[in-house]
Parts: C-alpha cells; structure tokens; sequence
C-alpha cells in the first residue's frame, strides 16, 4: 500500500510538472529562509556558550546613578575580585580583566603587529578553559613576563618555530616570554584577545592601579560559583558590599550584581539597574520572520493543492467507493506533501549552501554548517515532518472528506473551502504588507541616522594611534609639521580616545549653582590644539585652545552645548570650574554638540581640556586636494622614517561611523531580503488561487464571452475578486505594521515620524503584485476558445 | 439478499418536499439481475446509491444480508465496500494516476488481500477479459469499451456477491455496449453474482431476469423477464 502510495504521488508530481514546481519552488525557498535565519540565530545563540562550566560564570556588574537614572556597567573596581573570592562563601572563584581595550605592539625580531591584549588574573585559565598547544592553565600566568598567545598569534609572529621560551618585545620596551599557546578563540565568542598577560603585568605598567579605591570602576570581574552556591544568595550578599566598604558612595549607588556570561552577548540592554533584553529580541524577531516565511511557504502548497481538488475530488471518491478508509486517503495525501517537502528540502539545502558564502560575507559572520552535528540533521528532519505535515495536513483534510456520491456525480468544489483558502491568501498577504512596510521603515530610519548632520565634518577626517615615539610631544610636532608639509594633511589634533568610541566620564566637576545633590555625569576629553579645524565642529562662542594662550595648555576648557544646558550657564565663556584637585579652570569656548559615540542617542554632557600627554589618538584632517590613498601613503611613508618601530595603522573616521548602524543594517539585510521571499511566495499563492478560480469559472466565462464580454470586461471580473483579499490583507496589515514600527522607533532618541508613505508605497506594491500575478493567469482563460469549455459539460 | 422497506427520499426545499423516491418496497434475491428503468429524473440513479449505501434514504428501512443496514457508520460501510459491493460507473471512474494492474489491485489492497493472492486474482481477471497486454498502460490510453472493462474487472476483483452499475454502457458505443452486457450476463448466469443496473435502454434491460420500472420516484412495474 505504501509503495503504491509513493508511487502514485511521484506520478501526480510529474503529471502536474507546473504546478509542482511552483509548488517545490515555494517550499524551497521558504525553506532556505528560514534555514538561513535559524543558522543564524543559532549562530548568536551559541556565543560564550562554548565553555564548559559556562553555566557557573558570571560577570559583576555594577548598577550606578547616572545622571539621575540608574546605569548598568561590567566595569568594576578592582578590588572587587579578591574580597568576593575571599568572603564571600558561593563563589569559587574570580579574575579581573584589564580595559585598556587598544591594540598594542607586540613584535619579535622584525614581525611587529598591534595586538588585542587582555591583562587577566591567572584564574581566567581556570575559569574559561582555552584549548592548550602548548604551555598548560597553571603556569602560562605565573609570572607578570609571561606571555599566552593564540595560535595564528605565534604563526604571525614566529612562523613554524616552536614559540615557547620565545620572546616577544611589548610596545617596543618590555621583553616578555611566550609560556602557551592555545587554540585560535571561535568568532562567536563576546571576549575576542590574541594575546593574554597576567594581572601582575598590567599593575607594573600603570603603577596607580594599585592604589585605586572602591570608588575606581577599572577593570572587568569574571565570577565562578560553587557548584552548590545559590546564584541569588550570592547576589544578595553582593548588593551592600562596595557600600559596605565605603559608605561615601551609598550617593551613587553602587550595587554590583552578578551577569551570566552566557547572556552577555544577547542581553546587553539595561534599563534602571536590570537586564531588559537586547539583541535578544532582534533574535526573537528572526526566529519569528523564519516562523512566518515558512508558514507562507505552507500556506502555498495548502491552497494549491485545494485548488487542484476538483481534479482529486474524483478518485477520493472512487476509492472510498472501493472501500478506502478515510484514513488512507489521508495517508496518500500526506504522503505527497511529505515527499514535497523532501525535495524541496534538498533544494532548499543546495540554496544554503550556495548562498551561504555571500550571507557570510554580507554580514560579516562566520556560519558553518556543523555536519556532524546529530542538532543540525534533526532540524533539518523536523522541519521537513513539521513542513510536510503542515501543508498536507488541511488538504488531505479537505480532499479526504468528500463524499462520494457527491463528487462521482460530478463535483464542482464546494465555496466553504474557497473561503478558507481566501482566508490564507489574506494571512499571507498581510504577513507580507506587514514586512514591506517594516523594510522601508527601517530603511528610511537607518537612511536618516546617516543623513543626519553629525556636527562635525567626518569626510578625509582619519585617525592614527599614538604610541612610540609620538608620545614625545617634540617628536609629535615634528610628525605633525612633517604631513603638513608633504601635503598630507591640513589640520591635526591629539583627541583621548578613539574618536568614534566612549571614554571617560566624572562626576567630580563643580560649576556656580551646582545642586548639592546633583551627581551629573559629564564626559571628559583631551584634545590638542586646532580642534575644531580638524574635526569640523563649530565653535559657537568664544574661541578654540590657541597656541597664543599660555593658559589654554593647563587652565582652560571647553564646554559643549550639552554641557552648558546641564550647568545652566547664561554666560558660558569665562566661567570658572572646579574639577577635583585642579587649579580653577576658565571656560573659553563653546562647541556645537556633535554626533561621534551613537548615531541614534542623546549627545552627553562634555568637557574639553587641552592635554596632549593623555591623548591616545592624532586626528587628521586629511588634504582635500588629493585622493585619499595618496595621503594615507605619504602619512604612511613618514610614520615609516620617524616611528620605524610601530606600523601606522590610519582608520578613516567615517567607518567607524558606519559601524555604528552595524545592527540596524543588518535588522535592513534581512528584513528586505526575506521579506522579499516571503512576497514572491505569496504570489505564488495568489497564482496558484488565480488558477483555481479561472478553472472554477471557465464555463461561467465562456458564457459571458458568447454574450458579447471583451477581454477587458473579463480581467476586471477574475481581478476584482482577488483586489478585494489584497485590500483586506492591507487593511488588516497596515494597523499592525504601525504598532510594530513605532515600538521599534522607540529606542531611538533620533527617528523619522512614520508618515503615510511606506503605507501607501506597501499598499500599491501589494495591489500592482497581485493584478500582474492573477493576470498573468486569468489572461489565459480569458482568450480561450469559448467553445472547449461549453462543450465540456 | 437486498429488502427495501417504504424507501422515502426527499430533499426538502422551503418547506416545500421535493420528493425522489416514495415508498419504494421491493426485495432482490441473491443470484438476480435487475434492470431499474424509468425516464430521467425518476430516482432510478438514487434508488441505485441507496442499494450501494452511497445515499442514505429519508424515511424507511434497507437491509442487506439480513442486517439493517439503513443508517451504518463509515467504518462499517467500508467494511461492506470491501467485501460485498463492486461498483461500475457510467463514466468508469478508473484512477487515472494508477495503470490497469492497479486499478483493479486497489480494492484488493484496501481488503487487504496477500500479494500472492493478489497476483493470481489480478492474472485471473486480465486473462477472463483478454486486457493482459495493456496492464501497463494508463486509463487515458484505453478505449471507452475497454475502460470499462478494466472498470467491470476492478468491481470483480474483491469477489462481490453483488455488483451495482449505473449506466454501464452509457457511455459507449452499441458494439461494445453489447460486449459489456454479455458479459454481464455471464457472470450472473456462470459465477451467479447479483446484478443490479440502471439502464436507459429496452435491448439492454432484456439482458437481466427482472425489470423495475421507476417514475416519477414510484415502482411502476415489476417485470420478470422469461
């Protein structure tokens, strides 16, 4: 019985070769959708879980007032690790890990190469266990020389030798020796290090670490607990415990917390002091689109394969009549669908696989597909049960349940099935409307956060470490007076940090009238001389540091306009400030907010002071006048003669900038590309609906053709019908739509306002797609001899 | 074998009944062959799905085999399907997915019959109608009369006692109309299935041993054919 069955479904497949293609066509790719999609996630999903006893991890976190709201950090004081080991009973125990987040120069002989460099208690090794090749967990920390590197660490560096007891020169100065080497990190990791170097090191290099208080928030804490150890009872005993040490800062808060490492990647939201989400829910989002284009996909085959009834309606009948069981007429449909969804699987496979590489490459991940993994093939299998079962299940349904007698006397499919099926195409149809419109939300909105002004001027404005011997301020100036010279450059200034990223904050700045109890944090930032020349931001009163000022090198700041709100100042230029031990500080200046750290938040509170000592970055306006690679070669050339021992590495500003909306593009990609899917499978439904009904209706419109209708008269007539489920998909899509993309505005503190034209531009999208896809078919009947169809009956 | 009790059948319509059948009482013994005649519209088609249990009547009783079987479920329907009924139609109805060899095996897979079994029987019947050659070929490719055939061979295949056809030979031409009803006749005469047709045609009526003739949803008369 069974092998008839699969025999009679492989002839009705290749009988309906049209049909089935569309059919497979539709399950394929919504297969490979939501295959893509579920890779993915699985891909985020799995990051840091890859530790044994990730389970037992955690990171302190640290609930903060800032600004009057309560903020979330991973930085920690330093001091947190070694008491929480040592009093408190649940944990077993912990390692700081440093935050000079730079790359540094690490060479051997000639190879010199910036490094990511994390500085860590020797327990790290114990707590994240790595892969060792060479070396093993209990020494490689031992001593504040030693050295672990990962494996294309010690190729880059010491090609095919042995690199034990090798050693290796850090920033140019320190000699240290390589005690391990362990296995190249995997990319869906959130800590990504070439090199690691004990605690002890660090504390040699930046002596006043040692000296910090609870107050310091400086480095990253991992906790291991006790097997046994109650996380909440850990977490309660932590709450008062910086309070406890000092009192002072009960002000601000200062409440750590535990955080699972293997939640660090996916909930990195925090709203007053708890975890709400993150990247999580842009997951749950892809979890759901690859739900729905599937279903889509469904759907398909569901409406299609009760449009060909009438065809079947006849041999359900026959076979009831020679004593089938319900059951196995069941059975023979869901066979088919199951034997449907089998071949589109491998055809969905062979799309994944093929376009794999570009998905990669499109967002920047690393997906494999995991062979021998029993996870992946058992996906795979339930897809294709749940797929196949799905879509077979309603017409095997329907088709099982005619009656006999009804259908061998001639069957013309009965209209509480059409509703049904009407039903599905406007589900799918509003799935889709819902995506259209969500795409060119999202579009528009990542297209206004980079149209935006940012306030400063990020065209040929590039960025260079400083390190070597530009930390001589002589040999800085010669370096700079040198680009400027070879046409390089126009302008240059030292800056704190990396120009795109965060960096310090204080809550220790005094201005006239300040509150008593006002804790503001405001952002502190070194800068040279010619700031706003080289960044482009306009100075609105007062004046740039200038070189003619002799005050302008210890006394003198600037402010924001941010930062002069929050102050209250009428009068901001010539204000005096009190920040900590400093001498009185004079405002001479005040710079337009501008937009570096987020394209989508609220600028912050910001001080300039003129420091070139404490400034890690040079930025160059680079010459306008010539090509940007030709300056970034004379830039290079120079570096080369007067720095020999640190390769210049120039990043170019407007990137970083770019890589802000790194998740926003990505939420686009997706979004357009499956939304895409799930439109060109929903107008396969609708052709698959158009055939039906234009065969339903063959006699009718033939008919009419005898009367006198012209071919126009009858598109409009098969047209109007399916215009009717379009408008209701889009009246029934077009409210959610709005709900959902206003909730995803939300989080922005710089969006559009949702104007009627996505609606509008997803409404005639919609209604152009489906007269084009139902003409396509309905044309056909239309021009047939009217004659074939009345002879019929 | 078959007694009909004031079979009623009726569709109701507004209120108003639109009646098919009324009060149709007749009893049909193992080993006849009746021709139900009458004009179109009569309720012979009706009175024909009510024999085979494709219809359920409105109104009285029908038992088949000494059972009541006026108002079975399914299963037990299928049961009788399986074992007691062939059906023959007048516009065949083979499957058109499945060759000749299985159509006529499919009821017997649905009976559940051993394969051995099966290919005997399907060899037997191939043989009996002179179809061994096109075994393999599709119902589309097959002539009305042979259609049929395969049909008539398919309704024998899970040995009925009865076998019920309605308009066997509509569809055909007289030539093979003539075969399909000899045959007919030798089965009932040879094996001594019960035969129950609903025929349009006098010549083809004559064929059987008892003629009912139907109007307007009444047994009008009932003929015993010399």
């Amino acid at each position: 019985m069974f092998r008839l069955n699969l025999k009679i479904a492989l002839r009705n497949l290749w009988k309906n070769k049209g049909f089935t293609l569309i059919n497979v066509g539709g399950l394929a790719i919504g297969m490979a959708c939501c295959l893509m999609l579920l890779l993915y996630v699985n891909y985020e999903w799995s990051y840091d879980k890859q530790y044994k006893n990730a389970d037992k991890v955690y990171f302190a976190a640290l609930n903060l007032k800032f600004n009057g709201k309560l903020a979330t950090t991973m930085a920690v004081p330093n001091k947190l690790a070694k008491a929480g080991v040592s009093e408190l009973p649940g944990i077993k125990s912990a390692a700081r890990i440093s935050m000079n987040n730079g790359q540094k120069l690490y060479s051997h002989n000639r190879n010199s190469f910036k490094l990511i460099g994390f500085n860590v208690d020797p327990d790290f090794l114990k707590i994240l266990e790595q892969k060792f090749i060479y070396g093993d967990p209990g020494t490689a920390l031992s001593e504040p020389n030693n050295v672990l590197i990962s494996e294309s660490t010690a190729k880059k560096l010491f090609g095919n030798q042995n690199p034990i007891g090798q050693s290796i020169k850090y920033d140019n100065r320190v000699s240290l020796k390589v005690s391990a080497v362990i296995q190249d990190l995997p990319k869906n990791q959130s800590m990504q290090f070439d090199v690691l170097q004990p605690w002890a090191f660090f504390e040699q290099e930046n002596p006043s670490e040692k000296n910090y208080g609870w107050g310091a928030i400086t480095c990253l804490t991992l906790f291991q607990l006790k097997d046994n150890a109650s996380l909440d009872a850990t977490n309660v005993a932590l709450k008062h415990f910086i309070v406890n040490k000092e009192p002072d800062l009960k002000e601000m808060t200062y409440e750590p917390f535990l955080f699972p490492l293997s939640k660090f990647h996916l909930y990195d939201d925090f709203d007053n002091g708890k975890s709400v989400g993150g990247k999580i829910d842009q997951l749950r989002l892809f979890v759901f689109l690859a739900i729905c284009v599937l279903f889509i996909a469904c759907i398909n085959y569901m409406n299609l394969s009760t449009a060909k009834s009438e065809k079947r309606a006849r041999e359900v009948g026959v076979r009831k009549a020679l004593g089938s069981t319900r059951n196995t007429i069941m059975g023979q449909f869901i066979i088919e669908s199951l034997l449907l969804s089998f071949l589109a699987m491998l055809i969905a496979f062979t799309l994944l696989e093929v376009s794999l590489p570009y998905f990669n490459n499109l967002l920047d991940i690393s997906i494999k597909i995991n062979y021998n993994a029993y996870q992946f093939w058992s996906v795979l299998l339930a897809i294709v049960l749940v797929t196949g079962l799905l879509a077979g299940s309603y017409p095997a349904f329907y088709l099982s349940s005619f009656i006999p007698v009804k259908v061998l006397k001639g069957f013309k499919g009965s209209t509480g099935s059409l509703s049904i099926r009407k039903t599905l195409v406007v589900v799918q149809f509003s799935l889709s409307i819902c995506m259209i419109i969500s795409a060119i939300v999202i579009y528009s909105q990542i297209q206004h956060l980079k149209n935006k002004p940012l306030g400063f001027d990020q065209t040929a404005l590039a960025q260079v470490d400083l390190e070597g011997e530009w930390t001589k301020p002589q040999k800085l100036q010669t370096f700079k007076n040198e680009l400027e010279r070879a046409g390089a450059i126009i302008a240059a200034t030292e800056y704190a940090s990396s120009f795109t990223d965060g960096g310090s904050i204080t809550s220790d700045i005094q201005w006239p009238e300040k509150p008593k109890n006002d804790v503001s944090i405001i952002n502190y930032r070194s800068t040279g001389f010619d700031f706003a020349k080289t960044t482009g931001v306009k100075i609105l009163s007062g004046r740039d540091f200038d070189p003619k000022f002799s005050a302008d090198t210890s006394t003198s700041l600037l402010l924001n306009q941010t930062a002069v709100k929050i102050m209250g100042l009428k009068n901001p230029v010539g204000t005096v400030i009190h920040w900590g031990d400093n001498p009185p500080l004079k405002v001479v200046g005040v710079v337009q907010d501008y937009s570096n750290e987020s394209l989508a938040s609220k600028i912050q509170p910001t001080v300039y002071y003129y420091n070139v000592k404490t400034s890690r970055v040079l930025l160059l306006k680079l010459n306008p006048k010539q090509s940007l690679s030709n300056s970034i070669e004379a830039i290079k050339l120079v570096s080369q003669r007067l720095n020999p021992a640190y390769p210049i590495e120039v990043k170019l500003v407007s990137q970083g900038m770019a890589e802000k909306l790194r998740s926003e593009k990505l939420l686009s990609v997706l979004s357009n590309i499956f939304g895409g899917f799930a439109i060109f499978i929903s107008c396969l439904g609708l052709l698959g609906l158009a055939l039906y009904t234009a065969e339903q209706r063959s006699r009718e419109i033939s008919i009419r053709k005898v009367l006198g209708a012209n071919l126009s008269d009858i598109l409009v007539l098969l047209n109007k019908d399916f215009m009717k489920l379009v408008i209701i998909s889009n009246v029934i899509a077009i409210p959610v739509a709005y709900i959902l993309v206003a909730k995803w505005l939300e989080k922005y503190d710089y969006k559009i306002t949702i104007n009627p034209w996505p609606f509008l531009l997803a409404l005639l999208t919609s209604v152009i797609i489906a007269i084009l896809t139902v003409s396509l078919q309905t044309f056909k009947v239309a021009k047939a001899n009217a004659v074939d169809a009345l002879k019929y009956e | 074998m078959i007694q009909l009790n004031n079979i009623e059948k009726y569709y109701a319509n507004k209120g108003i009944k639109n009646y098919v059948l009324r009060l149709v009482t007749t009893t049909i013994k193992k080993g006849e062959f009746v021709s139900i005649m009458g004009p179109s519209g009569a309720g012979k088609s009706t009175l024909l799905n009510i024999i085979g249990m494709l219809e359920e009547p409105t109104y009285g009783t029908y038992e088949f085999l000494g059972e009541d079987v006026t108002s079975l479920n399914e299963r037990k329907r299928i049961e009788r399907y399986r074992n007691h009924i062939g059906f023959v139609f007048q516009a065949y109805h083979l499957i058109d997915e499945m060759t000749v060899y299985e159509n006529i095996e499919a009821p017997l897979l649905y009976k559940k019959v051993g394969s051995a079994e099966r290919a005997s029987r399907i060899a037997d019947l191939l043989d009996r109608f002179n179809i061994v050659a096109k075994k393999d070929l599709f119902p589309n490719q097959l002539s009305g009369g042979q259609q049929q055939l395969v049909g008539i061979a398919r309704a024998l295949a899970a040995q009925p006692s009865i076998i019920l056809a309605d308009e066997p030979t509509g569809n055909l031409q007289s030539a093979q109309a003539e075969e399909i009803m000899t045959l007919f006749k030798k089965l009932n005469q040879e094996d001594g299935i019960t035969i129950i047709q609903v025929t349009h045609s006098e010549k083809n009526a004559q064929y059987g041993n008892r003629i009912l003739h139907i109007a307007d949803g009444v047994v009008k008369e009932d003929i015993t054919v010399a």
